[in-house]
């Protein structure tokens, strides 16, 4: 699961609405289906904590965002298993339905992808 | 070849709205015109009085909790139960035009079929229609209307009032000529409005199928929703100098809040402006403040409304007739909830269950060529949970076993004959301040009774009884009144032995 979330490029893979991903610098650049561009602050990719921040900046109607991945080993080498905490804050309260609902789609996504693509899970990896 | 069906709806349309009702203001000769060969429902009422659950209850004919459709911005699976599946499994060609509002209108990510297809300007239906063409309330977001707005007269985009502020808020900018919330002079010529495009859309999409094919076609208009922004070429229909105050509306302030304190909590908290207990009411808007001018021009700007929509059901119709089908035509018309428009000082929308929001305007004008029908009037209690049944009916089908309705009687002797006794009324928010409210409602015997589950608003104590025939307009709360204790008791056995229970595992995905 990891492997996946760490990687700024793969959020195409598996959040809903995003039909192509850039980087430049520190900096994400989604394209939403619409056609609407969302710039985001890569804040945090912590390989030793598992930890994946990112802030939208624009130009969604958004004052204030910050998203926070993390992903804790609760398996053993026998039967790895992950347990994903993927928190949002954000303003104005209105959004706050709509990402959620969003997330809630990635999340179920995450789930199919590494459950149908076994090779996604390195052996004894947490997934 | 069977008959044919046009479903006519409105948005948030009062039940005294219109001429066959009662209504003094709005001229609307031509749904009156439907009561007069049809059969009127006297109580007709929504399983919800919001679009989203009350629209999923119309297409799929289930309660609330069936359906799972429990709040605005929470989507109607694609997949769902849906009477316009069945009917063109039937044969049927079906189409809905207008406002269908089974998936959120706020969308940035495009994540819904309604509005994927709006975007691509595909005409291809979700939820068993066969073909749609969307439009809400102005000429922004992801539906035809916007998109045709756009293409063809981009500069009357700004005249329609913007409905959420820079925080997404429901807006509450002063407009008019009282400084009303929710009111716009918009200058766009009436043919570009959305009303004239549902009616033409209607006749477009009718003309292009065979003149021996059976269809469903619901034409569904946004109005008179707010905003309340028509043409103001059309203003001149209504001076709101000229208007009453509405028979509900308390002018002497010490009076209306006694009424209001009477009810449970939240009403005061909402009039106050302590609350919003329903995303669709301006955030910053304060009940409490609102003027009799200002329900004034916002009644005369839903009244030029309803004048409107009532010239394009003219327009249609003799479109229909004019093809030859109008023999053979069964035509529906509702809406799905009520307004306030100025009752016991509110307007809009929320979880009041009053006549105001959930009596509805129902008129069934059944084909000339299979019922010669003399005007009638139920006054049994029935639901738009029964219109999908009903659909099944006129075009000869068996209603599938997952419909929970009924078709609709004809008489009152019908009625009473197939047990319609009570009607039910579901509610539950929660808004992305935390405030929920969860609240549900029995008529039956003349009888309103509502009990609130508790929640951030309530403790589970609370409830409104109102004696529908001493007290019409719902001013005298008997929940308390030690000698109504019985029949409350009644009531509320009867409406957990009739509720289905909703699991709730539907998430918002967005406020509206």
């Amino acid at each position: 699961m990891w492997d996946v979330l760490r990687d700024p490029m793969r959020i195409v893979e598996w959040f809903p609405g995003i039909t192509g991903v850039s980087m430049e610098g520190a900096v994400r650049t989604i394209v939403m289906a619409s056609g609407l561009p969302v710039h985001e602050d890569i804040v945090t990719i912590d390989n030793r904590l598992r930890r994946f921040q990112y802030r939208i900046t624009g130009p969604l109607p958004v004052s204030f965002h910050l998203a926070t991945m993390d992903v804790i080993d609760i398996g053993t080498p026998e039967s790895p298993e992950s347990l994903l905490i993927y928190s949002t804050e954000i303003v104005p309260d209105p959004m706050s339905f709509v990402l959620d609902g969003a997330t809630a789609t990635a999340i179920a996504n995450l789930a199919s992808i590494l459950n149908d693509h076994a090779e996604l899970r390195p052996t004894g990896e947490p997934r | 070849m069977g008959r044919r069906i046009l479903f006519i709806t409105t948005d948030q349309m009062r039940y005294d709205a219109i001429g066959a009702n009662g209504g003094r203001v709005a001229r609307t000769p031509v749904i009156d015109s439907l009561a007069a060969n049809g059969i009127s429902y006297d109580r007709a009422q929504p399983s919800n009085v919001v679009c989203m659950p009350s629209r999923a209850t119309m297409v799929t004919g289930q309660n609330v909790g069936t359906h799972g459709v429990w709040m605005n911005g929470v989507p109607l699976p694609e997949q769902s139960a849906s009477v316009a599946r069945v009917l063109g499994e039937a044969g049927y060609r079906t189409a809905l035009i207008g406002k269908s509002h089974f998936e959120p209108l706020l969308d940035p990510f495009l994540r819904f079929g309604e509005n994927i297809h709006a975007m691509r300007g595909e005409t291809i239906g979700t939820h068993g229609f066969e073909h749609m063409e969307l439009a809400t309330h102005g000429a922004v977001g992801f539906n035809h209307y916007a998109q045709w707005v756009q293409k063809n007269h981009p500069e009357v985009i700004g005249g329609f009032f913007q409905v959420l502020d820079r925080e997404l808020e429901v807006s509450g900018v002063p407009g008019g000529d009282t400084g009303a919330p929710q009111i716009k002079v918009n200058p766009i010529d009436p043919e570009w409005y959305h009303t004239d495009w549902v009616a033409r859309q209607t006749m477009s999409w009718l003309d292009s199928i065979g003149a021996d094919d059976d269809w469903f076609c619901w034409m569904s208009f946004p109005d008179p929703h707010h905003p309340w922004d028509p043409p103001a070429s059309e203003m001149h229909r209504v001076n709101w100098r000229d208007l009453d105050l509405p028979e509900n509306y308390v002018e002497d302030r010490a009076a209306r809040e006694a009424i209001i304190d009477a009810k449970p909590r939240h009403w005061r908290k909402w009039y106050d402006g302590e609350i919003v207990s329903n995303y669709e009411a301006p955030a910053r808007w304060v009940p409490a403040t609102l003027t009799p001018d200002q329900i004034r021009e916002v009644n005369a700007y839903a009244h030029v409304e309803n004048e409107l929509i009532d010239e394009a059901i003219g327009r249609v119709l003799a479109h229909i007739e004019a093809r030859g089908w109008g023999d053979d035509l069964d035509i529906i018309f509702t809406t799905d909830h009520g307004e306030f428009q100025g009752d016991f000082g509110f307007l809009f929308k929320g979880p009041y269950h009053v006549d105001a929001l959930a009596r509805l305007p129902l008129i069934w004008r059944p084909a000339p060529s299979a019922v010669q029908q003399d005007p009638e009037r139920v006054s049994k209690p029935v639901g738009l949970l029964d219109l999908a049944p009903t659909f099944c009916a006129i075009a000869g089908v068996t209603p599938p076993d997952w419909m929970e309705g009924r078709p609709l009687p004809v008489t009152d002797a019908d009625a009473e004959a197939r047990g319609f006794e009570r009607s039910l009324i579901e509610w539950d928010s929660c808004q992305p301040d935390g405030t929920d409210v969860h609240c549900r409602t029995i008529l039956r015997d003349d009888l309103l009774c509502t009990m609130y589950r508790p929640g951030t608003m309530h403790d589970g104590t609370e409830g409104e009884l109102y004696d529908l025939v001493a007290d019409p307009l719902q001013r005298v709360n008997l929940w308390d009144d030690p000698a109504r204790q019985s029949i409350k008791a009644d009531l509320l056995a009867d409406l957990f032995d009739n509720l289905v229970e909703s699991t709730m595992e539907l998430r918002p995905q967005a406020p509206v």
